[in-house]
């Protein structure tokens, strides 16, 4: 997706996102419109294709959405300007936005073996004091990176893993 | 010497214990995009313009488009390594060049990496590339000359240090051959006036770049001279940084008030690989599909150039840009661009080089803007009327292949321009002393030349330098010493070349 795309994305997520008050309120919005685009994956195709005439489309997306008409506006205004295809991007900056109004961040963390709950907390305690925020941290393990942890957030890598000290070792003598 | 094998593991061992295992915190970004030298970086959101970022494998990249959601980067290495999904760090550094003392002599690439086998630098310091030239306060106004050891140019377009003289003419007219001659030129010069060389080869075939190299060692003026090379083969963004990193080097030299020289062999190829960068980060094309800022591409780096105030040590960096045209077309975008930027040109011209005059400079359109002013005082009273001469006779050698009939004055002309003209040749790797270009150029001018043959006019030059080195030594050197031709000295050089005069005819 090229940039301006993904700037038009954005102008929509932050408009849907205004429409809350309250960050609890952005949160629940936020998660109806990715619960919503979930169960609409299965006939994304009808409801891009050009020769479907648009109040047919709308009329479908409105019987679908029926419990959440406000998502179903949203998407309604998404189908006229012609911009459905970008839904996935606008879930995603939605869901960023409302996570930035609640003070979360979100996190990916891998490891080399399954963490106990009691490590996982500790981890996002930790990330939470150094990043200012709640963490929310997705875990993953992976055997490549031998111990240690690799972790992602705000666009930083805290490389702690056994198989990057290695690589600077090598580095090192080998210079 | 043998390596001992405690030596070794010593050293190991050492390593080992000097080895901290600290956590790596690092902003990173995601390679979304790469291809043709270019990548595409998601995320690197604090990133700056002209930032180093790191790929990994050794593959450095700078950022130049820093764009909505994403960071367009040139790779300033092979881009096999780099692959979609693969991670960027930043470094926080701007690109920079290691320099040092130790630089003279060796063959770097714009990274300042050794090109020669010769083992590695030692840096004293690290260089930015792309800084803000010296400011007003900061200067001082040319008044030095730069000899360059070739007659045409020493007499008619004459260089300061800290000008920037372009020069500029289609291929295969001697470009190159000018540049290369100042520099061998300063082997010449008493070694406190000498200036340190520096040669950027930018997008020059390999073979052509280890001529040069073995040219320049040939006559000893590697010992003062450093090639920066990026070759044809090299990525843009090599070619791109090349001239900063050779200005970079040169500055380093200049604060610590030495005269530098620097050549850029050429501007033209450095503009095709800023527009093939610009291009492929879809920056906008405009005149020739060079970017909108390829003027200042050439001004912020030929700005750098400059003759520092004497509270600044006083040191200079004199710039020779080269420009090569085609087809005689100087009209071109970026020839205009540069003959705009640069304090005067000296002109090649492929038919003069043709017809056997050599270096081809074609006085008439060939200038010096501040140039004058740093002339020697002995060189300027010689080379006063020459400019003007060679223009009259030329406008009336075109009369004359009519065939029509001139009248005496201007069949005088006629014959001390050709003579002139033929004086003017000059052989390449064979620059002279301002004391030998002076004696020549007074015999010229002085009428000393009318009644030799126009053939024999080479001959009698070389025999007249001959002459004066064995029997008047002491002439050229005071002729090399003072500022100003006194009337003392014009006695003793008219009495030099009248005694000449009679070897000369003896020996024909």
């Amino acid at each position: 997706m090229n940039s301006s795309l993904r700037m038009a994305a954005g102008r929509y997520a932050a408009a849907y996102d205004q429409l809350s008050r309250t960050a609890a309120d952005a949160a629940r919005r936020a998660e109806e419109l990715s619960s919503a685009a979930h169960a609409l994956e299965p006939v994304r195709d009808l409801l891009e294709a050009p020769d479907i005439p648009l109040a047919q489309k709308q009329q479908a997306l409105r019987a679908a959405l029926h419990q959440l008409p406000q998502t179903a506006d949203f998407l309604e205004v998404l189908l006229a300007a012609k911009r459905y295809p970008l839904l996935s991007d606008i879930v995603r900056q939605v869901q960023a936005l409302a996570d930035g109004r609640q003070g979360i961040i979100r996190a990916q963390v891998v490891s080399a073996r399954p963490l106990s709950s009691a490590e996982k907390k500790q981890t996002q305690d930790t990330l939470s004091a150094r990043y200012g925020g709640t963490v929310e941290a997705s875990f993953r393990v992976d055997k490549n990176i031998l111990g240690g942890l690799k972790i992602w957030c705000r666009g930083e890598l805290i490389d702690g893993s056994l198989q990057a000290q290695f690589d600077r070792l090598q580095e090192k003598l080998l210079n | 010497m043998a390596i001992r094998p405690e030596e070794i593991t010593t050293i190991i061992k050492e390593k080992i214990e000097h080895f901290h295992t600290s956590v790596d915190i690092n902003e990173v970004g995601t390679v979304i995009q790469v291809g043709d030298g270019i990548a595409r970086v998601h995320g690197l959101n604090n990133v700056k313009a002209s930032e180093l970022v790191d790929f990994g494998n050794g593959i450095k990249g700078m950022a130049m488009n820093l764009e909505y959601d994403n960071v367009g980067c040139v790779l300033m290495g092979p881009d096999t390594h780099v692959q979609e999904g693969g991670n960027v760090k930043r470094t926080g550094e701007v690109i920079s060049i290691s320099v040092g003392k130790d630089v003279i002599g060796r063959v770097v690439d714009p990274l300042g990496q050794p090109l020669d086998g010769k083992g590695p630098i030692t840096a004293e310091k690290k260089m930015p590339l792309d800084i803000v030239a010296p400011g007003i306060i900061d200067r001082q106004p040319v008044k030095q000359p730069l000899q360059t050891g070739i007659k045409a140019i020493d007499a008619m377009v004459p260089i300061g240090k800290g000008q920037r003289e372009l020069i500029i003419g289609d291929r295969q007219t001697g470009k190159t051959a000018i540049a290369i001659d100042t520099i061998i030129n300063q082997k010449n010069i008493p070694a406190a006036e000498r200036c340190i060389c520096i040669y950027v080869a930018i997008g020059q075939k390999q073979s052509t770049v280890a001529q040069v190299v073995k040219t320049l060692n040939d006559f000893g003026a590697m010992d003062y001279t450093i090639v920066v090379s990026a070759t044809a083969s090299d990525p843009a963004s090599l070619l791109y940084i090349a001239p900063y990193a050779g200005c970079a080097i040169g500055e380093y030299f200049m604060w610590q008030g030495k005269d530098v020289l620097i050549v850029y062999d050429d501007l033209s190829k450095h503009a095709q690989a800023y527009r093939q960068m610009s291009l492929l980060l879809r920056r906008p094309p405009g005149r020739e599909a060079y970017p909108g800022d390829v003027f200042y591409l050439h001004s912020r780096l030929l700005e750098r150039a400059c003759k520092l105030s004497q509270e600044n040590g006083g040191g200079s960096l004199t710039a020779l840009p080269i420009i090569e045209t085609q087809a005689n077309d100087v009209s071109a975008y970026i020839p205009t661009n540069v003959i705009s930027i640069t304090d005067g040109q000296i002109y090649l011209e492929s038919n003069l080089f043709l017809s056997g005059i050599k270096p081809a400079v074609n006085v008439g359109l060939s200038v010096s803007r501040v140039g004058g002013s740093a002339q020697r005082k002995t060189m300027r009273k010689v080379a006063g009327t020459l400019r003007i001469d060679l223009s009259q006779y030329q406008e009336l050698a075109g009369f004359a292949q009519f065939g029509s009939e001139l009248d005496k004055e201007s069949q005088r002309q006629i014959a001390r321009g050709q003579r002139m003209t033929e004086l003017l040749k000059q052989n390449q790797y064979a620059p002279l002393t301002l004391a030998e270009e002076v004696l020549s150029l007074y015999a010229g001018t002085h009428g000393y030349l009318d009644d030799i043959r126009t053939a024999d006019v080479s001959d009698y030059e070389k025999q007249l330098l001959a002459f004066a080195r064995t029997e008047y030594k002491a002439v050229l050197e005071e002729l090399s010493a003072v500022q100003e031709m006194s009337g003392e000295l014009e006695k003793k050089i008219t009495g030099l070349l009248d005694n000449f005069k009679t070897v000369f005819q003896a020996g024909k």
